[in-house]
């Protein structure tokens, strides 16, 4: 824009001002986002007011006259306090909560070590880079799909390149913990390579000349990493961390293929349990909206701290 | 960034490519091979016999060109239903300032909070009272509005300059060829990287269907390799060349578009 037009838009108000007096007093700008208000609204907004709601009542999921145990009754905080007696719950809910303590920093130091390898601009590494970067293309049931076919006891890859190393055959997704480290396993590297660019984009951010200073006092690569790298990166760690702590709190789609939540319940965690105690147990749909709003709350928790994080940084 | 020289960083180059190409590929021959030699130990690493059969039987089984054709029907309109309710939407937020705008704005924003898996259920119900369940009307439009397209296309929107549309109302022009005839085509690198997102997530999406689609004929390929997946056992011959072929489109997609994917998804997570 060029200041003789500033400077016409500046006397009529600004220019967003200005195209406001044109518009006139139109409701254009509302009908343009009517479709997604009213989409947005009926199937995000109402559903968590109505799920915080539901979770207040015993009920069935839909409501049958004939069945007296569907029809909603309202028992206040009760369903909150059974979920703490319902081991079902507690344990997916402990299990969920060590997954993401496990998974979230072990994919995190991947996606720093492959962007600190993959980072320098050079045809080479921008081929590697869309390689690890394929996976964030497919879903987590391929994802899980493809482990599941490498980590199968009698046919699968692991066990191939195992045995070679004289070790005999595992039995990955028939052991409750051994399971567990596959579904972290899938999980990772399914997540690595999206962070791996978020990372790679905070990298290149930081000021080249810092790098040369360094080189030029002689400070040993190690140094240069926790002084300089590490504490201009922390912006985009924390995005990698609260991104995969929030992905990771909902795990479901990648154990669906890879272990569909065995053995037993080993690899049942809180969205599955969610899921199973709403439309496989009955009249538990009250329960199921109360486990749905622990899961709200936590993620919000997690959401707002994360705020908080990157204002007082930033 | 000197970190990695030059043998470490030649082994670690390696250890990286095994990682990552050695999965799907390993998926891809596998499924190119016959029935016998899939489950032969010690597995053969090359296909010591390739062979279609396995895709063949996949497809000559009348339901996967369904499930495939529903797919497409379902990620292509929900993806151009998304592409333009965001521009709608991301140009009112862009270019007018109006009663309730900035509230407008963040409730939209604030959805990003509320992921499916917390409101399973009371969706669930929903789309059972909109008649919605067992329809592909349901899984186009639940997921067609996405705070991140809008917020995408409100980002882009704003930097096309405010003289052009000012321009066109003192001509008369009426508001909805504004947003046609200038806004669109102005917007085109942006509706473009957001259609190619929107594709993507619909075309895997699993739990909207899981959802909404109880009916076999209506499965889309997701929900058809899902429930290909027993507890117990697994047709693995069908498995492989199925999921072989779920991936195709994405990776035509990915191959097509690679830089747009990778430098777009880094912009809308960055800025989240």
């Amino acid at each position: 824009m060029s200041g003789g037009d500033r400077m016409q838009l500046n006397a009529r108000g600004g220019s967003a001002a200005g195209l406001m007096r044109l518009a006139g007093r139109t409701s254009w700008p509302y009908f343009l986002l009517l479709p997604t208000v009213a989409l947005l609204f009926a199937f995000t907004l109402y559903p968590l007011l109505q799920g915080l709601w539901m979770s207040l009542f015993r009920r069935g999921l839909v409501v049958v006259p004939q069945v007296p145990d569907s029809i909603p009754v309202f028992v206040g905080l009760d369903n909150y306090l059974q979920l703490f007696a319902d081991k079902d719950f507690v344990v997916s809910l402990l299990r969920t909560v060590l997954f993401v303590a496990v998974a979230v920093p072990l994919q995190l130091a991947a996606a720093l070590g492959l962007a600190l390898l993959l980072a320098p601009q050079t045809r080479f590494n921008a081929v590697i880079r869309t390689i690890v970067f394929f996976p964030s293309m497919i879903s987590g049931l391929i994802i899980g799909v493809i482990w599941a076919w490498l980590f199968a006891r009698n046919s699968g890859l692991v066990n191939y390149g195992l045995s070679l190393l004289g070790i005999p055959a595992v039995p990955w997704l028939e052991q409750d913990q051994l399971a567990q480290i596959a579904i972290v396993v899938a999980w990772v590297w399914g997540g690595a390579g999206f962070n791996m660019m978020i990372l790679i984009a905070g990298l290149t951010a930081i000021p080249k000349d810092l790098y040369e200073a360094a080189a030029i006092d002689g400070t040993s690569p190690w140094r240069t990493f926790t002084r300089i790298t590490l504490p201009l990166l922390e912006p985009s760690i924390v995005v990698v961390a609260v991104l995969g702590v929030l992905g990771a709190f909902q795990v479901y789609e990648i154990v669906v293929s890879l272990t569909t939540g065995g053995p037993g319940r080993a690899t049942v965690f809180l969205v599955q349990n969610i899921y199973e105690t709403a439309f496989k147990k009955p009249n538990q749909a009250g329960l199921a909206a109360a486990q749905s709003g622990v899961l709200f709350v936590i993620l919000m928790v997690l959401t707002i701290l994360q705020l908080r994080v990157v204002r007082r940084r930033g | 960034m000197t970190l990695f020289r030059s043998p470490g960083r030649i082994a670690a180059i390696v250890v990286v490519l095994v990682l990552f190409v050695l999965p799907p590929l390993w998926l891809l021959l596998s499924a190119l091979k016959p029935q016998s030699e899939i489950f032969q130990w010690p597995p053969s690493l090359w296909p010591e016999h390739f062979t279609l059969e396995n895709f063949q039987k996949t497809i000559s089984r009348a339901n996967f060109g369904i499930y495939f054709l529903n797919s497409a029907i379902v990620s292509v309109s929900s993806a151009l239903l998304s592409v333009a309710m965001s521009v709608m939407a991301g140009y009112a937020l862009a270019k007018f300032r109006f009663k309730g705008d900035t509230v407008i704005f963040l409730l939209i924003m604030s959805a990003v909070m509320v992921p499916l898996q917390i409101v399973l259920i009371p969706v669930f119900l929903v789309l059972r009272d909109l008649g919605l369940l067992n329809t592909l009307w349901g899984l186009i439009i639940a997921p067609a509005a996405t705070p991140t397209g809008v917020f995408l296309m409100r980002q882009y929107i704003t930097s096309i300059p405010d003289n052009l549309i000012e321009a066109a109302r003192i001509e008369g022009t009426p508001e909805w060829r504004i947003l046609l005839r200038i806004i669109v085509p102005l917007a085109l690198p942006a509706i473009g990287t957001l259609l190619a997102f929107n594709l993507v997530w619909r075309w895997n999406d699993y739990l909207w269907p899981f959802l909404i689609i109880n009916q076999q004929e209506q499965w889309t390929v997701q929900l058809a390799i899902a429930n290909s997946i027993g507890r117990f056992s697994i047709n693995w011959p069908r498995l492989l060349s199925m999921t072989v072929l779920s991936i195709l489109p994405m990776l035509v997609i990915f191959i097509a578009l690679q830089k747009t994917l990778m430098n777009g998804l880094m912009a809308g997570a960055t800025k989240e």
